[in-house]
């Protein structure tokens, strides 16, 4: 059942409007809601014919307004093109039918409750499901006021209707540009087309200085004179011209610290633009720093103390200071490699830190990558023989060179195997394979281990989550291993991963781009693509 | 004999160093806990190597190197660094002064005196 509700004409009407007209005091469109002032007979009669044309001026004030006008019977006397348009009826096949017709069975009621309203001269205003031609049931948002004639008897009604469903979709998209316009990050929009703005928020105007909105004369090459925004221009590039979804940069303007989102919006057809996100991380990036020189300090500070302490347990097992007790050896022993673990852990925050705040560099050299290979291999020797097992390379045999970082690739083989070395079986093997798979040059290194239960999966490339802190004490790790992996690959454009199943084995890879890697064979000497066969 | 000037400000660092480095019978070593320091030693004591702390109040182990070459006798000294602080970019800039090793901290005193050498003679 429709809801509304009802008020008088004269408590409703603004007194400046009072002299709009004798039926209809005034009519306020609020911009969602048309709300009607009805105001009884203030100035003598008028004609009929007067209200209809009255009517009529409205209906072209809004015209997406539903209008119909019923008489004393009420029957319909006047429809507008836009109530015909919404309900699919002729005018015709309306004018003279009762307007409950409109309403439908589950309408009459709520057609009656109107009746009588308007008959006491009480304005309805409310929620109405209208019954189109096709049998569907469309709300509409109603204003009905009562009419009267010269002598101030009752003579009908006029209603005016909105569609409930454009409406909430208006007031939807209102509420989404208002939040917009008022959010904190800055936004642009720039027409594909004519690269001029098509719109700016508040955040964007402001720290651009264009407090008076006045953007729609700006393009993107205007901007460009002004100061240099020159990554966020390639971004931009990457998503017009080479159909890139989603491009992330980084840009400092005015002493701010911008991260920036592009991408491609297409609003309808002729509406194509590149909608520019810019969150400010100013205070982000300042806080990682401090962070960052603050781990960066405290570790260096511990680094002097456990020079002298290392330095002396060092000279005491080499008998420097004279012959040592059996006793006292084994527990300096055990002092000496547990400054050595610290050390490897302090070294490890240093590298993760740096790595994550982006202050690692990495250089992008040719390298041969099955030599990378075999030389982490080779300096795995001493773990290899302390864990008594054995590491054999496949597809290691020809050069295979590639644009890396060899130090920082060689950190991560040595890492991988390292831990290979520790959780195989004693007597195992390790197999060391490079191939190329869909383009992307392939790393693995496969142990015949215990695998990772099922449980820790999720996590073994979190900080220390490969093992309990007994285990890591007992094999030598710092449970930071996996997670400085994992950065310098994706830092280097490649990923990480692995296979594990528990009682058979782990097998730990990471691929690079062949963006970034050439690969071929030596004895052409000719740069070209290999596939792994 | 190598004559060697070690420049430290923490006091069990230069024990250490000192222990390590007399235990080969190669090495004699003369100490100082600044830069300022090394400076007044440096006219009664010509080094045939320098070992500088990078990290010192007062003047660092680069302002040091960099006063003590311009004394004629040390001019082509073989200088080397050591640091807690040795990220490559760090290397590459103590290189770049005139050193001919870094060697970071905690340093392994049982090899010292080999790396020292082997520096010298590179």
């Amino acid at each position: 059942m429709a809801t509304g509700w009802y008020a008088t004409a004269d408590t409703l009407l603004p007194p400046s409007l009072l002299d709009i007209g004798p039926i209809m005091g005034a009519i306020a469109i609020s911009g969602l809601v048309p709300v009607l002032f009805v105001k009884k007979n203030l100035n003598g009669g008028k004609s009929r014919t007067s209200e209809i044309a009255m009517a009529e001026r409205f209906a072209n004030l809004k015209s997406s307004t539903l209008i119909n006008v019923v008489d004393a019977e009420n029957r319909m006397t006047e429809v507008n093109d836009e109530m015909l348009a919404f309900t699919g009826y002729t005018r015709d096949q309306l004018i003279g039918q009762p307007v409950r017709m409109l309403y439908g069975p589950t309408g009459y009621q709520t057609a009656d409750t109107i009746r009588r309203g308007l008959a006491e001269g009480k304005i309805w205003q409310g929620d109405t499901p209208l019954v189109c031609s096709d049998g569907s049931v469309r709300v509409t948002q109603t204003t009905v006021m009562p009419l009267f004639d010269g002598e101030g008897n009752w003579s009908g009604s006029i209603s005016v209707r909105n569609d409930l469903a454009k409406n909430e979709a208006f007031l939807s998209g209102k509420i989404n540009s208002t939040a917009l316009h008022e959010l904190r990050d800055s936004i642009w929009m720039v027409d594909v087309q004519t690269e001029h703005f098509h719109y700016m928020n508040r955040a964007a105007l402001d720290w651009m200085g264009l407090g008076g909105g006045s953007y729609d004369r700006l393009s993107l090459d205007d901007i460009q004179t002004k100061m240099d925004i020159s990554p966020l221009i390639s971004a931009y590039h990457a998503v017009r011209d080479k159909g890139r979804e989603d491009v992330q940069c980084n840009l400092v303007l005015k002493g701010m610290q911008f991260e920036v989102s592009v991408k491609r919006v297409a609003i309808d057809d002729q509406n194509d633009q590149i909608l520019f996100v810019f969150q400010d991380i100013s205070n982000r990036v300042e806080k990682e720093q401090m962070k960052a020189e603050f781990v960066s300090t405290v570790s260096h500070e511990l680094r002097s103390p456990l020079t002298s302490i290392k330095g002396s347990m060092g000279l005491l097992l080499s008998n420097a200071a004279g012959e040592l007790p059996e006793k006292a050896r084994g527990l300096l022993e055990i002092a000496h490699r547990n400054a050595e673990r610290l050390v490897l852990i302090i070294n490890d925050i240093l590298d993760l830190e740096k790595i994550v705040a982006g202050g690692m560099e990495f250089e992008r050299v040719p390298t041969d990558l099955s030599d990378l290979i075999n030389e982490a291999v080779l300096s795995s020797s001493i773990n290899s023989q302390r864990f008594d097992v054995t590491i054999e390379t496949v597809g290691t045999e020809e050069p295979v060179e590639v644009h890396t970082d060899p130090n920082r690739t060689i950190q991560v083989l040595t890492n991988l195997l390292s831990n290979a070395c520790k959780f195989s079986r004693p007597n195992g093997k390790i197999i060391v394979s490079l191939t190329q798979q869909q383009g992307r040059l392939r790393v693995s290194v496969k142990d015949h281990g215990q695998g990772i239960p099922a449980r820790d999966k999720h996590k073994i490339f979190e900080r220390f989550a490969d093992m309990t802190n007994s285990d890591r004490a007992s094999k030598g790790g710092t449970g930071l291993g996996l997670s400085i992996c994992k950065a310098i690959v994706e830092n280097m454009g490649g990923d990480i991963g692995f296979e594990s199943q528990e009682g058979v084995g782990t097998t730990f890879y990471f691929c690079l781009p062949t963006e970034e890697a050439v690969v071929y064979h030596t004895e052409n000497a000719q740069p070209g693509l290999r596939d792994a066969g | 004999m190598i004559k060697l000037l070690h420049v430290e400000d923490d006091a069990d660092i230069r024990e250490i160093a000192k222990m390590s480095l007399e235990l080969t019978g190669d090495f004699e070593v003369v100490q100082c806990n600044s830069g300022q320091e090394a400076l007044d030693t440096v006219p009664s004591f010509t080094p045939d190597v320098i070992l500088l702390d990078m990290m010192m109040p007062g003047m660092t182990g680069k302002e040091t190197l960099e006063h003590l070459r311009k004394i004629d006798a040390l001019k082509e000294t073989p200088a080397i660094f050591m640091t807690a602080r040795a990220q490559n970019a760090d290397v590459e800039e103590f290189r770049a002064v005139g050193a001919v090793e870094v060697i970071c901290k905690p340093f392994d005193p049982m090899s010292l005196a080999e790396q020292i050498k082997t520096a010298m003679n590179a």
